[in-house]
């Protein structure tokens, strides 16, 4: 019944996916022209104008980069913050929690260009001296575009939310060992905190994979550009390549889609450890 | 899981990662080497780039000796990264948009004044391309250097026009004859369109064009000729907006699909494909898409309509995207060499062949590309009824108010001399307000 | 493997540690918020700390003059604005039609595959493509599937229904963006469901079996259990909808009439087309203080007392 119903749900809602990786086999000419599913003259010549047009060799390798190094330091950073917001509060915690979390409630729109003028302004980057002056900063380096998903605000949230129900009295134990904080942290919090970090895994891959807006601002040259930006190629206003666009986004798709496959798995439900059997 | 393996691997990936961060961007534009230029082109057309990035860079590259790094952006990406290059002070040495963004850039004086350059042109040159330079123009002075024309035209389907007792040779002249043709061709289900006669672009931006041309075609015009007064609350004006209001409401109407954006649809869902419609206001580009497309189908273009009792039709058009230079830029005299590269006879027929535009210099009609497209014969013929939108301070406010006010007549919400006069007394204070 | 949840003695309440200790865990807190709070001030704080000035003052990044200082006037012209009172209604509108829709719908399949089974992997992750799909391309496929001859026309003529023009009418638009980002949000959603769904303590489960109705124990015991993470579901997802604008600006542009103008399309229109960075900033500012306020009632009623 639970299976059924799973997927009826899953069908409909990878339906507009499906969509695309029909069109993504479909020649250009003719994109929609049809309300088949099944392409009458599928070709895969879209999968081979997307690699050849839109370097996306390239731009999944940058994508890796900056959404590996953004997924580590959210694991890291925003974790133990959230951890500490929960568990070790300090005076100000809980005004400085809501100082930074509340970040995430101004529209990009707004930060955008003072961020852009903090890359460029960075000390000792791309030929800048201490003050910031002289050269390039971050702009157009990969450095540059994965500022601002190193620590994620709604992150820290989410840990804090999640270590709220955690038990304190695990860490006694640990404590009267003579463990320090960090390795409780370490020890005893983290490794219990398994469906969160993959959570925060997750989501930080999607958002950095997923952006747009400051990549397309940050960088300039083909030898920086991120997956999104690849295809914007094929996204001509008026003249949208729909055949290389569909067969690029599916193809950058399907390394989440795997990532996820992968480590959805730490979602058992807690119902099969015990006794009561599904 | 062995965990020292994980944060082994862990380690790795950071190391790898750290110096891919490190690294990035091949080109450092803080050094500006004598002889490097950062060009950004609006729009992602694939033929375009293409042959920019193809063809036309590297040959100026070897004969100049130059490296020139082009980024092409699609038109809605282009506001955006140019103001954060601009607040920065990192914005290209070239840079292109439309006519209508110039006047900001001007009253910004980020714009090197092209008129001197100009001069440099032979004679022979500026006569050729005398279409496309005054709409390059703000205030008499020179600072964007368009690369093609552009126009919007009815195309119709012939065969639709036979078989409801039109002659498809002679299409309609006057916007009345246009209506009536429209109605015999429109069919209906109950009271609403199922195939429409006659489609006018009633998008957010499409509207405002729309309603331009109508208006010109009254004998009216946007702005004065100074752009300091509005002009278009008059009776030309009631009169355009009446006509578009009754292609898409009452029981004549021939139109629908209010406000959707046919104009952007893939070939295979246009209108005129689908059989949906049996004339469509489109650009050049989508029209020669169609025709080569669907070659049976015979689509074809039909002069620019006027009012009865007006002098002559206008339509939307005139000079195309094109060019302008960062008068923060240290490579002028490289910057200009790459414009005049790019409008030099060759190449410019060459490019908007590749985009399928029309051409911005009058020889163009002796080379292949016109004399095998009936298409762009038939725009170049109407070059000169096509008016383009004023280049004033503003404009893209000015574009999208009048686009409000002009929906709310067209959904009956208001009535159309109403309508025009709050749009009139809200764009005035724009204009004031600059 | 064991969950943390598991060693739990039911509940746990006033653990008191040696003075002397707690002195120093203080101080150890701050060293863990340390790295992610220095990174978030430099980067997130300071540019919103900037656009805070901005909303001040008139500022055009074309202009060579920088930001000209004019009071409060960026406010007072946003108070008298019809056009940014029907953006916060819309917004307001759009949260209120998406929220209740999102996290429901993401409840039930959460628990329909908290459960493993084979395949269960493969249904999750068609669950989750959607959060992960560029917007811009499947927005295409969405843009299809309002059009005239799309695919829920299609399905009303096989019903006899007569077609609509879902983004061109005004009474329709904004429905059919919020089901464009239902559908999208669901997968996170449930995602962070099923995370909070396993840290129920299976205890409590245990305790509940004798007798208890499934409907009850999902009462007494999953709702509970969930609220941590059903708070943050609500408040995130208030965060993010009320910012909505991507999937506005792909769909309807924020048309017709302006049924679907969001304050963050019209703030991104008055920075980026209008080039006027100052009161987009203050209509960003404002749009905070509703997204604050909201949250905080949100987050109140889930979670009952505390935040």
């Amino acid at each position: 019944m639970n299976r059924t119903a799973l997927a009826i749900a899953s069908f409909l809602v990878i339906m507009p996916f499906l969509w695309m990786v029909s069109l993504a086999f479909t020649p250009e000419e003719d994109a929609f022209g049809t309300g088949s599913l099944i392409p009458a003259q599928p070709t895969t010549d879209n999968f081979v104008t997307a690699f050849a047009d839109a370097d996306l060799g390239r731009a999944l390798l940058n994508s890796t980069v900056v959404t590996v190094v953004a997924v580590l330091a959210n694991c890291l950073a925003a974790v133990a913050a959230g951890y500490a917001f929960a568990m070790l509060p300090f005076r100000g915690s809980t005004p400085l929690f809501y100082a930074l979390v509340s970040t995430a409630a101004i529209p990009v729109s707004v930060t955008l260009i003072p961020l852009f003028l903090m890359a460029k302004s960075m000390p000792l980057a791309g030929g800048n001296d201490l003050a910031g002056t002289g050269g390039t900063g971050l702009l157009d380096t990969l450095g540059g575009v994965v500022l601002p998903y190193l620590v994620l605000p709604m992150n820290i949230f989410l840990a804090r939310q999640y270590f709220s129900t955690a038990d304190p009295h695990l860490a006694e134990a640990a404590r009267m060992d003579g463990a320090g904080e960090w390795l409780v942290f370490r020890r005893v919090y983290f490794p219990l905190a398994r469906p969160l970090v993959t959570v925060i895994a997750i989501f930080s891959f999607t958002a950095v994979w997923d952006d747009f807006l400051w990549p397309l601002v940050i960088t300039s040259s083909q030898e920086t550009q991120t997956v999104q930006l690849a295809l914007a190629r094929f996204l001509s206003t008026g003249n949208v390549q729909y055949g290389p666009l569909m067969a690029g986004a599916v193809l950058v798709t399907l390394p989440v889609i795997a990532v996820f496959l992968f480590n959805q798995r730490s979602f058992i439900s807690g119902l099969t450890d015990g006794s009561v059997k599904g | 899981m062995n965990r020292h393996l994980w944060t082994a691997a862990g380690l790795g990936v950071l190391l790898l990662a750290g110096c891919g961060l490190s690294g990035g961007g091949a080109r450092q534009p803080s050094e500006p080497a004598g002889n490097s230029l950062t060009v950004w082109f609006p729009g992602t057309n694939k033929t375009e780039i293409d042959l920019v990035t193809g063809t036309i860079v590297p040959k100026f590259e070897k004969e100049t000796g130059t490296k020139v790094s082009v980024t092409f952006l699609d038109w809605h990406d282009l506001s955006t990264k140019l103001n954060a290059a601009f607040a920065a002070g990192t914005a290209p040495d070239v840079f292109g948009h439309g006519p209508a963004a110039v006047a900001d850039f001007v009253a910004n004086d980020r714009l090197e004044p092209l008129t001197p350059y100009v001069g440099k042109l032979s004679q022979q040159d500026r006569d050729d391309l005398a279409n496309a330079l005054p709409g390059g123009r703000v205030g008499g002075t020179q600072y964007l250097i368009p690369l093609s024309m552009q126009g919007n035209l009815i195309a119709y389907r012939p065969g639709d026009f036979t078989k409801a007792g039109l002659d498809p040779d002679k299409p309609p002249a006057t916007w009345e004859a246009v209506s009536e043709a429209a109605k015999k061709l429109t069919k209906r289900d109950g009271g609403k369109v199922t195939h429409a006669g006659l489609l006018l672009p009633s998008q957010p931006i499409g509207r405002q064009q729309t309603f331009a041309g109508l208006l010109g075609s009254a004998g009216g015009d946007q702005l004065s000729a100074d752009g300091k007064q509005v002009t278009f609350d008059s009776p030309a004006g009631v009169k355009a907006l009446e006509y578009f209001i009754a292609a898409y409401q009452g029981p004549e109407a021939v139109a629908n699909q209010l406000g959707a954006s046919y104009v952007d649809l893939p070939v295979a869902q246009q209108p005129l494909v689908t059989g949906d419609a049996s004339m469509t206001v489109l650009a050049p580009q989508t029209i020669q898409q169609i025709v080569r497309a669907k070659p049976e189908l015979d689509i074809r273009v039909m002069p620019v309509p006027k009012f009865e009792g007006a002098e002559r039709g206008i339509a939307l058009g005139g000079a195309g995207p094109g060019l302008m230079i960062n008068k923060d830029s240290a490579q002028k005299e490289l910057a200009w060499k790459f414009i005049s590269y790019m409008i030099s006879k060759g190449t410019s027929v060459e490019y908007t062949e590749g985009i399928g535009a029309i051409p911005a210099r009058v020889s163009a009609i002796e080379s292949d590309y016109v004399k095998n497209s009936p298409v762009v014969q038939a725009f170049l013929q109407q070059a000169g009824n096509f008016r383009p939108n004023p280049n004033v301070r503003g404009w893209t406010q000015i574009r999208d108010v009048m686009g409000k006010h002009l929906e709310r007549a067209l959904n009956k919400k208001v009535g159309a001399e109403e309508a025009l006069r709050q749009a009139a007394a809200e764009v005035d204070t724009i204009l004031k307000n600059g | 493997m064991s969950t943390l949840v598991e060693a739990r003695p039911g509940t746990s309440t006033g653990h008191r540690a040696p003075r002397t200790r707690r002195g120093s865990r203080r101080w150890v807190g701050v060293l863990f918020v340390l790295p992610a709070a220095l990174y978030l001030i430099c980067f997130q704080l300071v540019p919103v700390l900037y656009g805070l000035v901005l909303s001040f003052t008139r500022y055009s990044p074309l202009s060579r003059s920088g930001p000209q200082p004019v009071g409060v006037a960026n406010y007072t012209r946003l108070l008298s604005s019809p056009e940014f009172g029907q953006a916060l209604l819309v917004t307001g509108r759009y949260v209120l039609i998406v929220l209740p829709f999102t996290v429901v719908i993401a409840l039930g399949l959460a628990m329909l595959a908290r459960r493993p089974f084979r395949g269960v992997g493969l249904f999750r992750s068609a669950l989750y493509v959607p959060h992960i799909v560029s917007l811009t391309t499947v927005s295409m496929v969405w843009l299809w599937i309002y059009s005239q001859h799309g695919l829920v026309n299609q399905i009303l003529a096989v019903l006899g229904l007569s077609e609509q023009s879902w983004l061109l009418e005004e009474s329709s638009a904004l429905n059919a963006a919020s089901v464009m980002r239902i559908w999208k949000a669901l997968g996170a959603n449930m995602v962070l469901l099923l995370a909070g769904l396993q840290s129920i303590p299976t205890v409590l489960y245990e305790a509940a079996v004798d007798g208890a109705g499934r409907w009850a124990v999902f009462r007494h015991v999953t709702l509970p259990g969930l609220r941590p993470m059903l708070t943050y579901v609500v408040a995130m997802d208030i965060v993010f909808l009320a910012q909505g604008f991507a999937e506005i600006f792909v769909l309807t542009k924020g048309g017709p009439l302006g049924s679907t103008t969001t304050v963050n399309y019209l703030i991104y229109t008055e920075a980026f087309q209008y080039n006027r960075f100052g009161s987009a900033s203050a209509m960003a500012f404002v749009l905070f203080a509703f997204i604050v306020a909201f949250s905080f009632l949100a987050i109140r009623g889930v979670s009952g007392r505390r935040s």
